[in-house]
């Protein structure tokens, strides 16, 4: 049985592997990205610059020094949280992330909860009465969005809902013409309505339905799976039998018996999925140009911009390591029969 | 009674749906400004870093230049009062400059601020060394005359004093960034200012105190998108005004043709820039035989390709400069003649047997590109199967731009747009080489090319262009072209113009020399 103790000692150890963990992460993007073909150079000046205007903005960029030296420059911003500046833009790494992560939180934040919504009722339904007609389709839903490919869904929802029909915006974050407000905290409808743009509010928002939509739908498939299978189980369990013969009314034993005991998978695979979503859903992001940190990450890439490639990774692996470690000391919690 | 229900309910969605339709339509506001879409971000508005299509599209409106070419691919003066005055010795060039032109901040326009624009672009200009190999010294002779020194006689610099990259920039606002990238805003003397700027978003409204022609319209909102189905959705759903061509796919292009023939979008097209085109490295066999570049230079059915991959949207080419640019038909390399290329080939020892194996690498990340290479490796199968056979190698274009002069491809496709339309601008990034030894090109941009194809005359030819001008010249770089089609270490495939489809309450986008919309002419009716 976890104590408290137990508890916090983990959440210590796995804390403590968070500097190892980072500093072989960074290490991994620097090395590959070295040995990936191609350089900013290149991707800036194009391959038709002269050997002088290479080699000059290599010594700008300061890709001339050994590979060590800019592998221990790197390596000692890190410690002191500065991510560099990036070598496209000249724009500092911690501002490129700051504008691109919470686009990227608010799309996830909003598929989650629709992913939640939707894959649970339909789980939940489905388990309550199995082989009933809603276990049918929710099944059948559940396999059709988990084989679905992203970026054809988003197509197809993108054609229906805003090309066909014109309910929606087909794609950004904002309409044409319309600025941003001052950032407070990068959520855009959170500072729309600090800043009581109400109109920037309802365009922000029109602009995110159709993204978490698709990207909810096609994650509800595996919550509604999940849910269903554990409840099923849960529910031939002899505890439940026990509760049922003591005349417990069929509400009551599944909110208050079978539920809460379902909670732990449930709650692991939701863990995972917001960790994987924190790095941004890169099909979703191009597909409805939404200028979140995957789209940013691809165009680094593109760019062979080192700085913001492992700033991008450094960060993001930071966040997934923080938001498992936050979902164990939730299951632990929730269940004191988990050991550590 | 079931069927009833059944009809009632039908009765209650429909009405719904259409109740929704109704509010969807209302939602399309009539818009002030006009809106125009284009892949891909907008990291700077900085001249001096510019190089991609859509940055220049907005510096065009936000800029001037010294120079444009007219209609008939003359110098035409701007921002200069006259033309470029030359010495007689070819190495000083003068520049009147007009009176009474402001900086969107208000500060005047002389000659000291085209020279800081100028020096600001030879020391920091991404682009930098179209200069720095031609210009000695910039100085300011009067207030408003410039003097340009150069390092040796050059015909070609007057085409790039047209480049939107050398567009003045205000010394006042500029002074903090005289040796560094200013990203974010942009002070020029165009017919547009500035008003907001972010990478996905741009906006820009009409300089009130502009010298010249007053915009049409109230105003541009740029909008950039990261994917061609986003853009053409966008348009569909009249979401954008104007539609610029750039990264939209060939069949999404087909597309918005047709809707033009139908009257549901207007379109504009401007003079080809873009060449499509095949680069042999010719260092190495079995390409190092010309007689088996000159024999593949006959196997490629470029109006089948063009059919077939882009629907007839991208023009047949049997040149490696746009033919406007020579002022007349030019075709040096050969017509499609398959039987022509396995006498060729049989003389070399291939066919009855012996196949040639070519491996074609193609950039994955561009689509037209795939198809191209799909098309070709079949057209050859079924016209010199018992010859040639091609094999396919897909790989991201920035490691193709990498690889390329380090000779890593035996066949690759790639294309080329001209930094200023001139046929020196296509001939020199190709041909030119200063190294030459038995034919291969050891130094120099037929290196950078893949080609490290070299002639010691075509290098004569390309040194001696830049002292001549007019029609001398002109016949002097189309020997050049001719030298180039003998040598086939090239193949050039396709033209691609650029174009752009706008709403029909918009007018029918113009395009200038430089294939970039004049964004100033459009406007709502």
């Amino acid at each position: 049985m976890a104590t408290k103790k137990e508890l916090f000692k983990y959440t210590l150890s796995r804390l403590a592997l968070l500097p190892i963990m980072l500093w072989i992460i960074s290490s991994l993007v620097f090395i590959l990205l070295r040995i990936a073909p191609g350089d900013p150079v290149d991707a800036i000046l194009g391959t038709r610059a002269n050997e002088f205007a290479r080699e000059s903005l290599r010594m700008k960029l300061g890709l001339d020094k050994p590979l060590i030296n800019q592998y221990l420059e790197y390596i000692n911003h890190l410690l002191h949280g500065n991510l560099g500046i990036s070598l496209n833009t000249q724009e500092p790494v911690k501002v490129i992330i700051s504008r691109a992560l919470p686009a990227s939180m608010e799309l996830a934040i909003f598929a989650i909860l629709i992913a939640s919504l939707v894959g649970y009722l339909i789980g939940f339904l489905g388990a309550v009465k199995p082989e009933g007609k809603i276990d049918f389709w929710g099944r059948l839903f559940g396999i059709g969005t988990y084989a679905l490919p992203p970026f054809w869904a988003a197509m197809l929802i993108q054609i229906i809902f805003a090309v066909l029909l014109g309910w929606l915006p087909i794609g950004g974050r904002l309409p044409p013409g319309l600025s941003p407000p001052a950032p407070f905290t990068g959520f855009l409808l959170l500072d729309s309505l600090l800043n009581n743009k109400i109109e920037i509010f309802i365009s922000s928002f029109k602009h995110l339905i159709l993204p978490s939509l698709t990207l909810g739908i096609l994650l509800s498939g595996i919550f509604s799976r999940s849910l269903r299978l554990n409840l099923e189980e849960v529910l031939k369990k002899d505890y439940i039998e026990a509760a049922k013969s003591r005349g417990i009314n069929e509400t009551r034993l599944l909110v208050r018996h079978a539920l809460p005991n379902t909670l732990l998978p449930i709650l692991t695979i939701t863990g995972l999925t917001v960790s994987s979503l924190i790095g941004g859903a890169l099909l979703i992001e191009i597909t409805f140009s939404w200028p979140g940190i995957a789209l940013g990450l691809q165009e680094a890439i593109n760019q062979r911009d080192y700085a913001v490639v492992q700033g991008i990774v450094v960060v993001i692996s930071s966040l997934v390591v923080v938001i498992s470690v936050v979902v164990d000391i939730a299951i632990a919690y929730i269940d004191p029969r988990v050991s550590y | 009674m079931l069927k009833q229900d059944y009809i009632n309910n039908i009765i209650k969605i429909s009405s719904i749906f259409l109740f929704l339709l109704q509010f969807s339509c209302a939602q399309h506001k009539e818009r002030e400004h006009i809106v125009v879409a284009s892949a891909g971000k907008i990291e700077s508005l900085d001249p001096a870093q510019a190089n991609t299509l859509r940055t220049l599209q907005i510096l065009s409106a936000l800029g001037d230049t010294l120079y444009k070419l007219n209609k008939e691919g003359n110098l035409s003066p701007i921002l200069a009062s006259g033309l470029p005055i030359a010495s007689k010795d070819g190495l000083i060039i003068d520049i009147p400059l007009k009176e009474n032109i402001s900086f969107h901040d208000g500060s005047i326009f002389n000659a000291q601020a085209m020279k800081f624009s100028l020096d600001r672009f030879m020391k920091i200009g991404t682009l930098n060394y179209l200069l720095n190999d031609k210009i000695e010294a910039i100085e300011v002779k009067d207030e408003f005359l410039l003097r340009i020194k150069l390092k040796k006689p050059s015909s070609s610099l007057k085409s790039l004093l047209t480049s939107v990259n050398l567009t003045p920039i205000s010394p006042n606002s500029y002074s903090n960034y005289k040796d560094k990238f200013n990203n974010k805003s942009f002070i020029g003397t165009g017919p547009y200012l500035l008003e907001n700027f972010s990478s996905n978003q741009q906006i820009i409204k009409p300089f009130k105190n502009y010298w010249g022609k007053k915009p049409l319209n109230k105003g541009i909102d740029f909008i950039n998108y990261s994917n061609s189905s986003t853009l053409f959705g966008a348009i569909k759903a009249k979401e954008v005004d104007v539609l610029i061509s750039n990264s939209i796919d060939d069949m999404q292009r087909l597309t918005l043709n047709n809707m033009v023939k139908k009257k549901k979008l207007n379109s504009g097209e401007g003079e080809p820039i873009e060449i499509g085109y095949i680069t042999f490295k010719s260092n190495n066999l079995p390409l190092r035989n010309k007689t088996i570049r000159e024999a593949l230079s006959y196997t490629i059915d470029r109006e089948l390709i063009s059919r077939q991959v882009s629907f007839g949207t991208r023009e047949p080419l049997r040149s490696i400069v746009p033919p406007q640019l020579h002022k007349k038909e030019l075709f040096p390399w050969p017509k499609y003649d398959p039987n022509f290329a396995r006498s060729l080939l049989k003389k070399e020892g291939y066919c009855e047997g012996n196949i040639l194996t070519i491996p074609l690498t193609f950039r994955s990340n561009v689509p037209a590109d795939k198809l191209l290479a799909l098309t070709w490796k079949d057209q050859i199968k079924r016209d010199l199967s018992d010859c040639i056979k091609i094999t396919l190698n897909g790989i991201e274009s920035t490691t193709v731009y990498k690889q390329l002069s380090e000779g890593a491809f035996e066949a690759v496709i790639l294309d080329w747009t001209g930094a200023y339309p001139d046929p020196e601008a296509y001939l020199n990034p190709l041909l030119s080489c200063n190294e030459i030894k038995n034919n291969t090109c050891l130094k120099g941009e037929a290196v950078f090319s893949g080609s490290f194809w070299g002639n010691n005359e075509v290098q004569e030819l390309l040194d001696k262009s830049e002292e001549l001008e007019g029609e001398i010249r002109l016949k002097n770089l189309i020997k050049v072209e001719q030298l180039a089609a003998k040598g086939s270490a090239y193949l050039p495939v396709w033209l691609v113009n650029p174009k752009a489809w706008s709403l029909r309450d918009i007018s029918q986008p113009e395009f200038s020399r430089d294939g970039l919309i004049i964004l100033k002419n459009l406007k709502r009716d």
